[in-house]
């Protein structure tokens, strides 16, 4: 069966399932132009609603008090989904960093070390903007993974040997301390991701602060494209054992 | 002071789950334990939301405290309900045989790192995606949905690419790309009911649901991304490289439950909450494509040489059957028992196609092979197994007393009294396929040639055989307590008779 599937991968000038797929996108593209001309919008949304409990959502910005507070438990999902990728891409294989070290040019590590610090001080602000106007740990955390790629094409030395456990803890203080905060709601004797009155705002930047820390790692691991080269070393113990018994 | 609320248990099965995923991420050692714990835990759960709900009936939860319009509501009804029971009761075997799996391929020397890096991902992979699975079972929120979608997408994704193998690595990258598409489809259809309605909870969308234009098309977008996700005929072809090429617990996984949640929302939206706008037409039209995915399935199924691909397409085929029941409830009057017989085959299916999947997988590893031309005679060696798998595929046919037996029989039944005369001759037909593919595997399996060959006899874990068996006699013996489960089907039917245009 293998050996079948990667000779048909080999000679494929026409496939049948390609070109249901591709039939399939177009009548769907089609379908989706001409419903657009054609529906009309009789609805205005959830917008009079968001305004109306606002003031009690602990942050100025509606976006914010809807992806945290009043739909907070999609955005709880979401950063998830965000940290299966990684797991997922790490279970693939390792982070494919040159053998050799390159030697990066002059000019390319001056912008890096001016523009990594930078970035990672707008992402911060970006973060604390949440609270009243556009901003959040998705913007931040894409500014702080935007610092991270910047590094990572830069092949600074020592990014080769970062820790996988360290690396994790980042990657999972944002959906651990999400998940602890919402979890204080039942603890309350309320729902689950039932802020705390008094201290929703805070709590929310805190929320916002940590989650974006890891959805820039996040991204940055993503575009390393690996788990770190000691990820496995914790358990290679056993084979080794297995192997000298082999051979007594 | 701390009060703890008794309705929070509706989050348990998706909070119990999500953190043992992110333990087993973090830690690393021991994660069968702490998988082993969590399903114990989440069985736990589900079992007291199951004493809560014949207590107080469906349950309705507000996350975060707001109310429906503006938060998310979470809801437990009878389907719900049961979709957990089987998705706790799966996953603790396949969390048990995954264990046995993978310390047997470790111990085999070969490759071993390979493996341990396996084993050591697939535990917080599979927590994340019966978290995923829970949580669109009980979400109650047409945009939660497409979230919880793509959360199981993304982790089946990363599962079936688990074994590193090429061919698999191809499949399963296919096979993200087919759910991204689904996804997106559906996506698309909530942006139109967003658009016609302004809302997104399911209970209100029901109350408010016209037919219109605007409904017409989401119905369409949504319903094209869920068969394709679900693979129903001529949409299944991701489906049998992605299932077949994964490691043995994955594709139990992706067989048994994944396929589930996708035709678990699908069926949802058709019957429930925007029955008034389903036309007959379209009911015929689904019918037809299972009635399709029947007969074709079981063919190729019939005509493949290895194990895992006769499975595979076996689901397929079984799949067709939950679409057959669609244009049965087209009458009025006998729709709770069409309900009753979906829930049936989904439950038996999953049970029986998770133990065939893991007697396979037991196959493979001990034979070296799957080829089921040089199966002969394994039952020596294999005899749990061969059981298993043998009482799995009873289940498949459709024989006394098995789940299969009884949700085939609701079907025909239905298609009889109804006047549809032709759905029942599609469903009989199958079964007599599924009875010769069955047959075809078993009848190798328990007859031994007589130049008997000895068969390399590795030692094997108990936890790689009785977790297969242990499903498999739950699949059959789903027949026997059948009437437990219309007790809890119809305890929504008189709740949805309360409600306003009740589409149960």
């Amino acid at each position: 069966m293998i050996i079948k599937s990667r000779r048909k991968n080999k000679r494929r000038p026409f496939d049948p399932i390609l070109l249901l797929v591709l039939l399939l996108t177009i009548g769907l593209t089609a379908l989706l132009i001409k419903a657009n001309y054609t529906i009309p919008v009789t609805s205005f949304g959830l917008a009079a609603e968001v305004a109306r409990f606002q003031p009690r959502s602990g942050v100025e910005s509606p976006v914010t008090a809807v992806l945290l507070n009043f739909r907070g438990y999609d955005t709880l999902l979401e950063v998830m989904i965000l940290l299966i990728a990684v797991i997922g891409v790490w279970s693939l294989t390792k982070a494919p960093f040159p053998q050799k070290a390159v030697k990066t040019s002059p000019v390319q590590l001056a912008v890096v070390r001016l523009l990594a610090p930078l970035m990672c001080l707008v992402a911060a602000y970006l973060v604390w903007q949440g609270s009243h106007l556009a901003g959040g740990a998705f913007q931040g955390g894409a500014i702080l993974g935007g610092a991270g790629v910047l590094l990572l094409v830069a092949e600074l030395p020592w990014l080769r040997t970062i820790h996988s456990r360290p690396l994790r803890i980042g990657l999972l203080i944002g959906p651990l301390f999400f998940l602890g905060v919402a979890l204080l709601g039942i603890i309350n004797g309320r729902e689950l991701l039932t802020y705390p009155g008094k201290w929703s705002g805070s709590l929310l930047l805190l929320i916002e602060s940590t989650c974006a820390v890891s959805i820039g790692l996040t991204l940055a691991s993503l575009f390393a494209g690996g788990r770190p080269a000691d990820d496995l070393i914790g358990q290679t113990k056993t084979p080794a054992c297995n192997r000298e018994q082999k051979r007594c | 002071m701390t009060i703890f609320n008794s309705s929070a248990w509706i989050v348990a099965p998706i909070i119990i789950p999500l953190i043992g995923g992110l333990l087993c991420f973090l830690w690393r050692r021991d994660t069968f334990f702490i998988a082993l714990f969590i399903s114990l835990a989440n069985l736990l759960s589900v079992t007291t939301l199951l004493r809560q709900f014949l207590l107080f009936g469906p349950l309705r939860y507000r996350m975060g405290g707001w109310e429906a319009p503006l938060g998310i509501a979470l809801r437990l009804h009878g389907p719900a309900l049961l979709m957990l029971l089987m998705t706790a009761v799966s996953g603790i075997g396949i969390t048990l045989y995954a264990r046995g799996y993978f310390s047997f391929r470790i111990s085999a020397l070969k490759h071993n790192n390979r493996h341990e890096q396996q084993e050591r991902f697939f535990w917080p992979l599979w927590l994340m995606l019966w978290t995923a699975l829970n949580a669109l079972f009980l979400s109650g929120d047409i945009f939660n949905l497409y979230v919880t979608l793509e959360l199981v997408s993304v982790s089946a994704a990363a599962l079936a690419a688990l074994s590193g193998k090429p061919a698999s690595q191809i499949a399963a990258f296919r096979y993200l790309l087919v759910s991204l598409l689904g996804s997106l489809s559906y996506l698309l259809g909530v942006v139109f009911v967003y658009k016609t309605y302004g809302i997104l909870d399911l209970e209100m969308l029901r109350q408010i649901a016209t037919p219109g234009p605007g409904l017409q098309m989401a119905l369409t977008l949504m319903t094209l991304g869920l068969l394709l996700k679900t693979a129903l005929f001529p949409l299944h072809f991701w489906l049998p490289p992605a299932h077949a090429n994964a490691l043995a617990p994955v594709s139990a996984i992706l067989s048994g439950l994944v396929v589930k949640g996708s035709f678990f929302i699908l069926f949802t939206l058709w019957f429930e909450i925007f029955a008034s706008s389903i036309t007959a037409n379209a009911l015929d039209l689904i019918g037809l494509l299972g009635a399709g995915a029947v007969i074709w399935g079981s063919l190729q199924a019939i005509r493949q040489q290895r194990l895992k691909l006769l499975v595979t397409y076996s689901t397929v085929a079984q799949l067709g059957y939950l679409f057959i029941a669609f244009p049965l409830t087209a009458t009025e009057n006998i729709s709770q028992e069409v309900w009753t017989a979906v829930t049936f085959m989904v439950m038996a299916h999953s049970f029986a196609k998770t133990a065939m999947f893991m007697a396979a997988g037991t196959i493979f590893l001990q034979v070296g092979h799957d080829r089921i031309r040089d199966l002969a005679g394994i039952r020596k060696s294999l005899p749990i197994t061969s059981f298993a798998y043998a009482i799995a595929g009873v289940n498949l046919i459709g024989l006394p007393p098995s789940g299969g037996f009884i949700g085939k029989w609701l079907l025909l039944t239905a298609a009889l009294t109804s006047g549809q005369w032709h759905w029942s001759l599609v469903i009989i037909a199958g079964s007599l396929l599924a009875s010769v593919y069955v047959f075809r595997v078993v009848s190798r399996l328990f007859l031994t040639p007589d130049e008997a060959i000895i068969q390399e006899c590795r030692p094997h874990s108990p936890l790689q055989e009785w977790p297969a068996l242990f499903l498999a006699i739950i699949a059959l013996l789903l027949g026997l307590i059948a009437p437990y489960f219309s007790l809890i089907l119809e305890t929504t039917e008189i709740v949805a008779n309360l409600a306003p245009g009740g589409g149960l």
